[in-house]
Order: structure tokens, then sequence, then C-alpha cells
């Protein structure tokens, strides 16, 4: 079995003006090549930071990581080479048209005017943005800039393609575009590695996920294997979902939600 | 060299896309040009003043307009806005040299400076005033404001890059506006006070707008001016590139 992402006591530490911040603190990733990995936890967990090391945006503190088999520090032109990358702002120029994003975006993978332009409509077809192809950017909702960053982190099929919460902020119908594109995707045989916050996106389409929580793995399986376990745990018949495995997880349970929501309330 | 070209396709783009950004970069220096010449035209005369070399006052005060309009840096307010954004991100994510996402832009400034100062040339013109080193002098004007506006783009983005904020990088322009008017302004350096020679002559901007002043002024080239205003300009521009590039192979 080929590694896709791998990671060995990943860690990533802040040094900033209001002193250190450890936000990864030495993690371990096996995700297998073809799969789609979800990675969850709760807000400044740190899954956007661990996207960031791996995506060679930014260094890395401890530890090592290899994605698409290279060695993330040691080479990291070959890795770009090789990944696709959406962040959690879909960072978009708002100046350039949706068909000009994409076909700059295709000329800096190496495409030459032609393959760029062909490309290019290849990409707006499949995310369905034809029809505002010659908009800026500026001018589009919410969904259709998600749509769009999609698109742009596909031109050069890349063997990795990193989502960091791609359906955030979308709704519902918008949602399941996205996820169908990354089934299609991950069929065509891209490995997905996707950070999200909404608990049944993982279930749907997640072979496997892992749980961080302040900077620590606390929980890593396929989902069916993490209800699996809470159900053998709790030994009272209950079925649970990713829900309770995450709030079991990250030290949250339902009563002390609950109890949070009351105390709003009152 | 590629990744730079087609970055900086985008950026003048992105400039022509934005014509707020670009008016005040005419305006402004048209309007220090005809404000400053009405202020002191009566005084300095054709005739009567040497230093004009037969030309009208206006034809002194072109090369500080000139300088001043390529030195407005908007390249590094799109830069910090691309930052704040998170496109700058994308662009550092994909497989090209990093240094080509700040070159591409310095690489548009330059050629957005040879366009205007072109353009403000020709609109001096109808008021008398003369290039009058001729059509080389005039493209070798062209290629030292470019550099200009090349280089003080350049330290504009460098400071984008550090601070990341848009009220950073237009207070950091701010700093760069005594480099403008600590010059033989309005008078040769020789007949500046002497507190203001001193300064002037510590002031590289200086060196650029003799440069630049000979070549409207004088028939015939003066080699030594033009070459200190070129070292200038080639020195500054050496420093500005090795920041840059330091700064961006460490940013993160
Ligand atoms: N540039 C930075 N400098 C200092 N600290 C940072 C920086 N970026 C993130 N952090 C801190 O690191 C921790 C992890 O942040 P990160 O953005 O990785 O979390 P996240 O899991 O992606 O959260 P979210 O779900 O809100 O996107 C947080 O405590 C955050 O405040
Ligand atoms: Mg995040």
């Amino acid at each position: 079995m080929t590694l896709a992402v791998e990671a060995i006591a990943l860690v990533k530490r802040y040094r900033g003006k209001g002193g250190e911040v450890d936000a990864v603190r030495g993690i371990d990733l096996a995700i297998p090549t073809g799969s789609v990995f979800g990675f969850l936890g709760p807000n400044g967990a740190g899954k956007s930071t661990t996207v960031r090391m791996l995506t060679t945006l930014m260094t890395i503190t401890a530890g090592s990581a290899r994605v698409a088999g290279i060695d993330v520090a040691a080479d990291p032109d070959a890795v770009r080479r090789r990944i696709g990358v959406a962040l959690q702002e879909a960072g978009l120029d708002p100046r350039q048209t949706g068909r000009e994003l994409l076909r700059l975006q295709c000329r800096l993978y190496g495409m030459s005017s032609a393959e760029a332009a062909e490309r290019t409509e290849e990409l707006l077809r499949l995310v369905e943005l034809e029809d505002s192809a010659d908009r800026n950017v500026k001018g589009y909702s919410g969904g259709m800039k998600r749509r769009l960053d999609l698109a742009s982190a596909l031109v050069h099929r890349p063997e990795v393609l990193f989502l960091d919460e791609p359906t955030t902020g979308l709704d519902p119908a918008s949602r399941l575009t996205i996820w169908e594109e990354v089934r299609r995707i991950n069929e065509q045989g891209t490995t997905v590695f996707l950070t999200t916050q909404y608990l049944e996106e993982a279930d749907q389409l997640c072979d496997e996920v892992a749980i961080i929580d302040d900077g620590l793995i606390v929980r890593q399986g396929s989902p069916a294997a993490l209800k699996d376990e809470l159900a053998r745990r709790r030994g009272d018949g209950s079925v649970p979902t990713l829900d309770d495995v995450f709030l079991d997880a990250t030290g949250r349970s339902r009563a002390r939600v609950a109890g949070d929501v009351q105390e709003v309330q009152a | 060299m590629s990744d730079t070209t087609v970055l900086g396709g985008r950026a003048v783009r992105e400039s022509l896309r934005t014509p707020d950004a670009l008016i005040p970069t005419i305006f402004i220096p048209l309007f220090f040009l005809v404000v400053n010449t009405g202020q002191v035209s009566k005084i300095f005369q054709a005739d009567t003043t040497a230093f004009l070399q037969g030309q009208g006052y206006a034809a002194f005060q072109l090369p500080t307009s000139l300088l001043l309009a390529a030195s407005f840096g908007s390249s590094a307010l799109f830069l910090v806005e691309e930052i704040e954004g998170g496109y700058f991100d994308k662009l550092r994510a994909a497989p090209i040299s990093r240094v080509s996402i700040v070159f591409g832009r310095l690489w548009s400034e330059g050629i957005k400076s040879l366009a205007l100062t072109a353009l403000m040339v020709l609109v001096a013109l109808p008021f008398g005033v003369r290039v009058a080193s001729g059509v080389a002098g005039f493209a070798v004007l062209l290629v030292l404001i470019a550099l200009w506006a090349v280089v003080f783009s350049g330290f504009m983005q460098l400071i984008a890059l550090k601070s990341r904020s848009a009220a950073a990088t237009q207070a950091g322009g701010m700093a760069f506006f005594p480099l403008l008017f600590i010059t033989p302004n309005f008078v040769p350096r020789d007949q500046l006070s002497r507190l203001m020679e001193i300064a002037a002559s510590f002031n590289p901007v200086t060196y650029l707008m003799e440069a630049a002043r000979s070549l409207v002024l004088d028939p015939t080239f003066q080699w030594a001016v033009l070459g200190k205003g070129f070292v200038v300009v080639a020195l500054a521009m050496a420093v500005m590139v090795a920041l840059t590039v330091r700064a961006i192979n460490d940013y993160e």
C-alpha cells in the first residue's frame, strides 16, 4: 500500500509577539493513495495549520511529512507540482474573470496558452461556471467562488488534493455539488485530504477520518469503526453518530453542550 | 522568467481595471507641475535664468513630476490586498519560483511607468517643454524613470510583504515622501542653502532628478550626470532585489 500523505511527529510552533503557540503538537498520519481522508476538529484545533504545512506554505517546526512520496521540507517544488490546494479562505483574485483566473493558473502549471484555454473550458463546464466565466470574480457568490477555487486546484490533475473546509458557508444544494465533485475526482484516482466542520460530510465522503483537538489527534479510523468503538464502550445499545464520536473525542458531551445552550438562553 | 511575464501580464490587466488607482498617479504630478511652475515662473524666466538653458520653468520642474508619478507604488497596495485576500497563498502553492510573484508586479510597474512618463511628456509639449537631448534622450529618460518606478515599488512591496497590512504599506509610502522633496526641486543644487545642499547630496533621488533634468535641458548628453543617476538607481535596485528575494523565501 502506498501512502499519499505520511506525517511523523509533525509539530508547528508559531512564534509571535504574544509568545509561542503550539498549534500542532506531534501528529502522525498515514493516508493511503486513492482514499478520501477527513480531518475533523473544533475551531483552532490545528486543521488549517496542518494543511499549510503539508502544502508547503509553512515551514515544519519538527517531525517530517511526505506527500505523494516526496519529503515536503526537502523538495517543496516537487510536492507543489503534484498537489492541488483550495484553502479555507477561497483565495481568488477579485479583479480577474473566472476564465482568466483559470487560464493563469494553467499557465503557472506549465501549460501552453492553447492547452490552458482548452483545460479552462473543461473545468468551467465541470464546475458549471460557463455562464459567469467572463464576469469579475468580485461579483461571484460564495458558492461560485468555492467552485472556482476547486476548479483552480484541479488544473493539473493533481495526485493529492487538499481542501480546507470546502463546504463551509454553502447552502445544502451547493454542498451536494461539491460532494459529487469530490467523489468524481476521487474516482479518477486523486487522493483527497479534506477538513470539515460537518460530520455528516465526513461520514458520507470519507474512507477514513482523524479528529484533532488542541493539536493532537484523539481518534483515527473509518467512520464505521469509530462509531462501533464508541457503541462498544457505551454498551447501552444506543447507536452513536459521528457527532457523538466527535463530542466524545473532544471532551464535549451532549449534556454539557445542552447545558451551555441553556445558560445562553437564561 | 515566463512565470514573471505571465504574472506581470495579469498585474497590467489589474491596473487597467482599476483606473481609480491610476488617475491620481497622473493628476497629482501634473497638478504639482502646474502649481509649482505658476508660483515661480515670473522669477525664473527663460531669458534671465541661466540654469533653464533657454526653456521655461516648466521644463525644469518636469523631472520632479515624472519622479513623483513613478513613486506611488500602487503595486504594493495590490500585493497587500492579495495577501489579505488569500490569493497570494494560492500563488505560493503553485510550482513557480516564488520570486516571480513579486517580480511579475515589478515588471508591470516598469511597463506602466514607461507609458505614464511618455504620456506626461506629451502633455507637457504644448506648454513649450522640450526634451532638449532629442529622441535618444527621451528614450533614456523613459528608461531612467521606469527603473526608479520599479525600485520604489519594490521597496513598497517589501513593506507589504513584511507588514501584510494595507495601513502599514500606505504609511510606509509616506516615509519615502521626504526623499522626493529634500532634493534640488526648485533650483539647482548649488543654489540651495548650505544645509539643504548637504541633505540633498545624501539623497539618492537627487542624482536621479539631476540626470532626468539634464536630459530635458541639455542638448548634449551629460555623461557624468547621467552616469551618477544610473549608478544610484542600479545600486538601489540591487539592494531591493536582495531584500525581496530574502523576504519572499522567508515568508510563511
Ligand atoms: N499565523 C499564526 N500565528 C499565531 N498563531 C496562529 C497562527 N495561525 C493559527 N494560529 C493558532 O494556531 C491554532 C490552530 O489554528 P488553525 O487555524 O490551524 O485551526 P483550525 O483547526 O483550522 O481552526 P478553524 O476550524 O477555526 O479553521 C489556533 O490556536 C490559532 O490561534
Ligand atoms: Mg481552519
